[in-house]
């Protein structure tokens, strides 16, 4: 039992040192040539398309709830026409980030583990650098940085079709006028939450990448630790996405940039 | 010539190689033998500079490896091509593709020249009918000739190879083998092969080293080493039969 959890305390710690040295040399390596341009290109295509379905359903069950829950409270405390407005600052505020990150991390991060602990088990990683090829530039810096970007593309897109979702919605389960309801969504679309939960979904975009990559980078073993790897690389990250979220919402409050 | 001195490795609480010398002779296949799990990869590793020895000196036509700068470590690995066990292909690229990666990510060639180059060396391997297939749609044997074409691309002055036959059917293996020598016989590469396969070695090595007991414990030319009394003709006998003697437990 003792040596089990001793196990177990080892990999934990392992799995922190790998992450650690990835953030090391993934900056050590970001700015030096050549930059992996078209395998970054790759890499965007891959991530959107990877991402892209699941994270659409996820945005339409979201707005299908909150214009539910918004019209549901609204009718009964009397303020229907609010309901546009909360729903919305309630999914640009925190859902459509929160949930996106998290799926984000369940597909993306988690395939990053995955693929690149395979190259690593079978050789690829080393068949790269006897070929004087640097495979954290070639591998890890183009996956980090299509991911930023592509979160940030994805959370804007869920944002629309969440938002979509919750105008038909609150039209037809509460009969709230479209027009007013409209009218409340762009008071919050003009306001800095929208800024700055694309900030939050790009911080957040780092950390899952550079996390599932560099649990990959650095695993040692065979099928079974891979499995263990590609499990904690899920936990590490979901820890990471609500760690973010929590440190944001206190620097939020403190500077007061999304008060409204 | 490769120089290997003292060179001493240790993995967290296991010690691997311990004072391990050898020289390999130029224009030579030299062909190191010992039981699964010994150290032979470990030794290629730290050779071609992947693995950074605790102790010891490796150097390569005069240039030392370990603890070599970064862009030093580059520059030599220019001078070898390794192919892995299971040959370590990219998953994602084409035969074509991936015999044209290393030319194509250092873009030293106009890309005719790079087609030219690539087609030729997959004719030199007997696989330019499958320039389009993907590593998934071949067989064991067939990768290994896809790597070896991929090693060989750079024209490195020395070949390592990591178990080149292990775990492919004896006809594979054979093709392989002879795709080996056929090109060590047309190229004059140096080729450092590790291995436990007593057909490849006898087929294969010009000399054959045996590493024991994290060692070098004897280098000899390969008529000598099939003597009954050589320690190495003595290894394969012992390795046989505690594989024998493994697979009869192993069936009662």
């Amino acid at each position: 039992m003792g040596a089990a959890r001793n196990e177990a305390t080892g990999e934990w710690l392992y799995a922190g040192r790998s992450v650690s040295r990835m953030y090391g040399n993934f900056f050590f390596w970001l700015f030096r040539e050549p930059f992996p341009s078209r395998q970054l290109g790759q890499q965007i295509v891959r991530v959107m398309l990877e991402a892209f379905g699941v994270i659409t359903i996820a945005a339409v069950v979201q707005g299908g709830i909150f214009a539910w829950l918004a019209g549901w409270y609204g009718r009964k405390f009397s303020v229907n026409y609010w309901g546009g407005a909360a729903s919305v600052y309630m999914l640009l505020s925190s859902s459509t980030t929160m949930i996106g990150a998290m799926i984000f991390a369940a597909r993306i991060g988690t395939a990053f583990t995955v693929e690149i602990g395979s190259m690593q088990m079978s050789g690829q990683l080393d068949a790269l650098r006897l070929m004087a090829v640097e495979p954290v530039q070639y591998i890890v810096i183009p996956r980090v940085l299509a991911s930023i970007l592509c979160l940030v593309i994805l959370k804007a897109f869920s944002d629309g079709v969440a938002i979509g979702t919750s105008i038909l919605g609150a039209h037809w389960w509460f009969d709230i006028s479209t027009p007013i309801y409209l009218q409340h969504v762009f008071e919050i679309l003009r306001h800095p939450i929208l800024t700055t939960s694309y900030v939050r979904s790009a911080i957040m975009a780092f950390f899952i990448a550079v996390n599932g990559c560099g649990l990959g980078f650095y695993f040692v073993g065979g099928a079974v630790e891979l499995g263990r790897t590609t499990t904690k690389s899920i936990v590490i990250n979901l820890i990471v996405v609500i760690t973010v979220d929590s440190l944001y919402g206190v620097v939020d409050s403190l500077t007061g940039w999304s008060t409204i | 010539m490769i120089r290997v001195r003292g060179v001493q490795y240790a993995f967290p609480g296991r010690p691997v190689l311990e004072d391990l010398t050898i020289d390999i002779e130029e224009s030579l296949t030299t062909v190191i033998v010992g039981r699964s799990g010994i150290g032979k990869s470990v030794l290629l590793k730290c050779i071609s500079g992947l693995l950074t020895p605790q102790a010891g000196s490796i150097t390569i036509d005069g240039e030392e490896v370990v603890g070599a700068p970064r862009q030093k470590l580059r520059s030599i690995r220019k001078k070898i091509g390794m192919l892995f066990q299971e040959g370590a292909l990219f998953d994602s690229m084409s035969v074509f593709e991936n015999v044209a990666f290393p030319l194509l990510y250092h873009k030293t060639y106009p890309m005719e020249e790079i087609h030219r180059r690539v087609q030729a060396y997959l004719d030199l391997v007997g696989m330019e009918d499958y320039a389009n297939a993907l590593p998934q749609e071949l067989s064991g044997g067939m990768k290994r000739k896809v790597a070896v074409a991929r090693a060989m691309i750079l024209e490195p002055r020395y070949l390592l190879y990591d178990e080149p036959t292990a775990g492919l059917d004896p006809g594979s293996a054979a093709v392989v083998e002879t795709m080996i020598r056929r090109l060590q016989g047309e190229r004059a590469i140096t080729s450092l092969v590790v291995t436990h396969d007593i057909d490849l070695t006898r087929y294969l090595a010009d000399r054959i080293a045996l590493l024991e007991d994290r060692r070098i414990v004897a280098v000899e030319a390969r008529e000598e080493a099939f003597r009954e009394s050589s320690p190495v003709y003595v290894h394969f006998i012992e390795n046989r039969e505690r594989i024998r003697q493994g697979n009869a437990s192993q069936s009662e």
